[in-house]
């Protein structure tokens, strides 16, 4: 009989003395007994005193009923060691099966009836539990673009098998590297580790090279794991980075079939900074059979077609285009690759209609920034060059008013929603109400924006915040200032410098929770800024920073990956919502206005903040963001299994021994037999034997 | 002659046939009407007695001393007769002539056999003293209801009856000693003092019949039939109890009560036994055979106090609390000893 013993013995030793003592101690002490009044004790001393010729026999009965409770205990014991019948299994092995779960597995060359690849990844994995010796145990990883283990090591096949059948292939590409990590991690100290994975090959070489492993010599199979220390020793390289394999058993079951597919591996569009209503698309297609592959490929805005053409593909050729786009109001673009019907397509001759077994990259989506019309009032008396920077812009629609025209309607509430208000040397008591975003030239008094400190004369820009949007592209160091105020900053109120002369900042912008506001302390009259080719981008950058149209915002991020987007600047929330593209929906984390967005599902995904937490009732959008997520993988589109895979210069074998064995696990009927004893006990107890 | 008393309200009991009489018997005892309650057995005098004696009971009593006087119709006063010389009818004993004897009581036919004067005695007919000894020791709380309660409606009963023939009954409950008697009377009326006197009876202390019948032969002087109503859970023995009296010129008469749990106890597992008289502790495990063996012993006692009072034509009775004490009072009409 061997042991398995979750439990260390030497804890099962110590609760069996334990117990016992208990037990024992329990019927040693004198126990409160019931008192029970009787009218004659004389007639009880009578019998008792004939009853003590027995009393020998009486002491072995309460023996009986002692010894009863200690075996019960003792089985109870015996089977938290999980015993097992036959002589200790020497080939128990501990082992982790890697189940490919990537996008590639969804392929349709699984079997028959359109199985996918994962289909048979799974009854593979559920062919090798089911081949597992009696003292083996196995952990299942799932593996895609993250590694997620599915259970602890246990011997439980039916319930690993179980886990395995829920298991789906996601669109994302597989991160070996980090699954094969966690394996090696997982294995660490068990005996005879062994590694399976199971999957079609696809994946990063990078990956396989990041690894040291020596095959195991045969019979070597129980050899204790060489320490990490002396494999970079004996690596020599001292890479930092490499997953220690050494001690493992690595073998690889490959399922899959075909290598033919035409797939987009790249899809981007943007806007042109200077004619936001035009927009170019980069696309990049891939053949990675090795036939030739003709493919229609369709673009659409939002549901509109707006380019269809035919690509003739040679084996393991890639094909690059940049399309020029004007016009479309939708953001959401869409490229399409179908098939194209065989020749005589419908007809008996043709055949069955040809069916594309890897469709995941045949789809993929990018994201136009949305274009807001701004309308901005202009409140000046007269700048002809301020007035003529506004008209560079074709997305603002500019009204123009003098100082007193604009307290007039604003107190007759007569002024209309603006996007943003220019105030050019004036700096009114009342403003517009939120959310109207405001740009001022030479604020002055108790109602500029920011506090004033004084005067500085010619100052020179000397340092400018590149980092803010609005500053973005603009060259400032050779403008001239006749003088300037000089802006004292409050941090902590979220007021930002955009330039600064000598740390005297005289361009400042600051960012509340309802309006946005830009400043410069200088006089458009004292400088000859409006003269620059920096002024009128200085003027687009602050009204797209208004618009939250962020030019540098990605909208189209592969499986897979993690990236942090920004949120225009929400405060006070500290998760936001993400619904992917089939409808589920998550929760991503916020901080500092930035969303961490994990890319899971092919498709277009909406980010979401929320001035109430998730789970409750639905609150204000305080902001909303659309991402597009494609597949974007050549790895993973290069559908060709592998039939073998290599690892530190050796060919992965593939998985042998796993013998069909009879479960020889016998604590289930120490349970029983313990529970039949304790039934027994009690017996005996109320037909007052063993009493 | 008796004179019919006008009927008083209240239980539905026969008119009176004589006037109720109290006289004070025992030598040295304050004659009291109402016995008090010892302080130290107040925390067992406290089972409720409201009951014993109701309306139904009342009717149970009227039935029983119908019977009795069917059963013995005929006789009008003190049906017993004690072997006393007296001024009765019936001839006892011849004596010498004396200088100033009644010379009408001299038996002439003798003396004209044998030229002898003797006088001619009688019997004396007088009326019988009944005393119920009830004992009122702590074993007989024991019960649901206590073995008393049965005791005392069977002391009722037995005191009816014995009033209905015109016996003087009284009733001295005892322990360890003797309490505070009722004293000895006649008539039927003083049944409801009978009620009242059962029903403030103090319940306590051990059962030791021997002493108290050696203390009960010295005090009451006139010999009378002696019910002896206990459990007889004496340790030292009955014998000596019941041999005091027989040895006094008492009749006894033995009334053994028990409860069937007694007998036939439903106890198992580790029990304190727990002497409800003496306090005394007994550590046992009850299983099956020691029951069985306690059975065995319970009724071998009882046997021994029933070959005992055999043994000396003593009348002896022995029953449950499950039996209706009317039922009880019936066969011991049907067996005699009480009644003659």
């Amino acid at each position: 009989m061997s042991f398995l013993a979750p439990i260390p013995l030497g804890v099962i030793a110590w609760t069996a003395a334990v117990t016992a003592g208990l037990a024992v101690a329990a019927y040693i002490l004198k126990m409160r007994r019931r008192r029970f009044e009787v009218p004659f004790s004389t007639l009880w001393q009578r019998v008792l005193r004939e009853k003590e010729a027995t009393s020998l026999w009486k002491r072995l009965r309460r023996l009986l009923s002692l010894l009863l409770t200690l075996l019960v205990l003792g089985l109870l014991l015996l089977a938290a060691t999980e015993p097992r019948l036959g002589a200790v299994d020497r080939d128990s092995r501990s082992v982790v099966i890697l189940l490919d779960a990537s996008a590639s597995m969804k392929a349709r060359d699984g079997g028959k009836d359109g199985a996918t690849r994962m289909d048979a990844a799974r009854a593979a994995v559920r062919a090798l539990l089911e081949g597992m010796g009696g003292g083996d145990a196995a952990m299942v990883m799932r593996m895609d673009g993250q590694t997620t283990p599915l259970s602890r090591f246990e011997s439980d096949m039916p319930r690993l098998t179980s886990l395995v059948a829920k298991v789906e292939a996601s669109d994302t590409p597989a991160d070996l590297r980090r699954a094969l990590g966690a394996a090696a991690d997982a294995l660490r100290g068990r005996p005879n580790p062994m590694i399976i994975l199971v999957g079609d090959g696809a994946y990063d070489p990078e990956a396989l090279a990041s690894v040291t492993w020596k095959k195991p010599a045969a019979g070597a199979a129980g050899a204790a794991p060489v320490a990490p220390a002396a494999a970079a020793a004996a690596d020599g390289g001292k890479r930092l980075d490499l997953i220690d394999m050494s001690g493992i058993d690595v073998r690889y079951q490959p399922v899959g079939s075909s290598g033919e597919n035409v797939g987009i591996i790249a899809f981007n569009a943007r806007r042109y900074a200077t004619d936001k209503t035009s927009y170019e698309v980069y696309i990049e297609v891939q053949n990675t059979g090795k036939r030739p592959a003709r493919r229609k490929l369709v673009l659409y805005n939002g549901d509109l077609a707006t380019d269809v053409r035919t690509l003739e593909l040679n084996p393991g050729e890639r094909l690059r285009q940049i399309y020029s786009r004007g016009g479309g109001e939708d953001t959401v673009l869409r490229a399409s690759l179908e098939l194209e019907p065989p020749a005589g397509a419908g007809t008996p001759a043709a055949g069955p209609p040809r069916r594309d077994v890897f469709p995941l990259d045949d789809q993929a989506w990018a994201l136009l920034p949305a274009r807001r019309k701004q309308h901005v009032l202009l409140v000046t008396r007269d700048n002809l060059y301020l007035e003529g920077a506004m008209l560079v812009y074709d997305n603002i629609e500019v009204d123009k008013l003098t100082p007193d025209e604009f307290e007039a309607r604003l107190a007759a509430h007569k002024l209309p929603d603006y996007a943003a208000v220019v105030f050019d040397d004036y700096t009114p008591a009342a403003l517009p109400p939120p959310p109207t975003n405001l740009m001022y030239f030479n604020p002055q008094g108790e109602h500029s924006p920011f506090r004033l400190r004084g005067q500085v004369a010619h100052p020179h820009i000397t340092e400018v915040n590149d980092n803010h949007p609005v500053m973005r592209w603009l060259v400032l160091n050779d403008v001239n200032f006749d003088s300037s105020s000089v802006f004292e900053l409050d941090r902590d109120k979220g007021e930002v410098a955009l330039a600064s002369s000598v740390r005297d900042p005289i361009m400042a912008a600051r960012r509340t929770a309802d309006r946005k506001i830009v400043a410069c302390s200088f006089s458009l009259g004292s400088t000859d800024l409006m003269l620059r080719v920096a002024f009128p981008l200085f003027l687009v950058n602050t009204i797209d920073w208004f618009a939250s149209d962020e030019a540098d915002l990605l909208t189209t991020y592969a499986t897979g990956t993690r990236a942090r987007v920004p949120l225009d600047g929400v405060l006070g929330v500290s998760e936001v919502t993400v619904t992917a593209p089939s409808k589920r929906v998550s929760r991503a984390p916020l901080v500092e206005g930035q969303a961490t967005f994990y890319a899971s599902e092919v498709g277009v995904h909406v980010l979401r903040a929320l001035d109430r937490p998730a789970g409750r009732a639905a609150g204000r959008v305080l902001a909303e963001v659309s991402l597009a997520a494609n597949l974007s993988s050549p790895t993973e589109s290069n559908i060709t299994p592998a039939p073998r895979l290599e690892l530190g210069g050796a060919v992965l074998a593939a998985p042998e021994g796993f013998g069909i064995s009879h479960p020889r696990s016998i604590w289930m009927y120490l349970i029983l037999l313990a529970a039949a004893l304790l039934c027994a006990e009690w017996l005996t107890f109320n037909r007052r034997i063993t009493v | 002659m008796a004179q019919r008393k006008p009927k008083q309200s209240g239980p539905a009991l026969a008119p009176m046939a004589d006037e109720a009489h109290e006289t004070h018997e025992a030598h040295g005892v304050a004659a009291r009407r109402r016995p008090s309650r010892s302080r130290a057995d107040r925390s067992v005098a406290d089972d409720d007695r409201s009951g014993l004696f109701d309306e139904e009971f009342l009717k149970k009593l009227e039935y029983l001393s119908l019977v009795a006087r069917k059963t013995f119709a005929g006789r009008l006063r003190a049906d017993r007769r004690t072997r006393k010389v007296g001024s009765g009818i019936e001839f006892a004993d011849h004596r010498r002539y004396s200088s100033g004897d009644d010379f009408r009581y001299i038996d002439w036919n003798v003396y004209g056999r044998i030229d002898r004067l003797l006088l001619r005695l009688f019997e004396e007919e007088e009326d019988l003293h009944i005393y119920i000894m009830l004992d009122a020791s702590r074993s007989m709380r024991i019960g649901n209801p206590p073995k008393l309660h049965y005791a005392m409606q069977v002391a009722a009963a037995l005191t009816y009856i014995g009033l209905g023939n015109l016996d003087r009954v009284g009733i001295i409950p005892f322990s360890d000693q003797l309490h505070e008697p009722l004293a000895a009377s006649r008539g039927k009326r003083r049944i409801f003092k009978v009620f009242e006197f059962l029903r403030n009876v103090r319940v306590g202390g051990l059962t030791q019949l021997g002493p108290c019948m050696d203390k009960f032969a010295h005090q009451y002087k006139r010999r009378g039939l002696a019910v002896l109503v206990s459990d007889f859970y004496d340790p030292r023995g009955f014998e000596e109890g019941i041999n005091e009296l027989r040895y006094n010129k008492f009749e006894p008469f033995v009334l053994q009560v028990y409860d069937e749990r007694e007998a036939n106890p439903s106890l198992h597992g580790d029990l304190t036994l727990v002497d409800c008289e003496t306090g005394e502790l007994k550590e046992v495990t009850v299983s099956r055979s020691l029951l069985e063996a306690y059975k065995a012993e319970h009724d071998k006692y009882c046997a021994e106090l029933n070959q005992f009072c055999t043994a000396r034509a003593i009348p002896y009775f022995r029953t449950h609390t499950k039996l209706p004490f009317d039922e009880l009072v019936l066969r011991i009409f049907r067996q005699g000893g009480f009644l003659r």
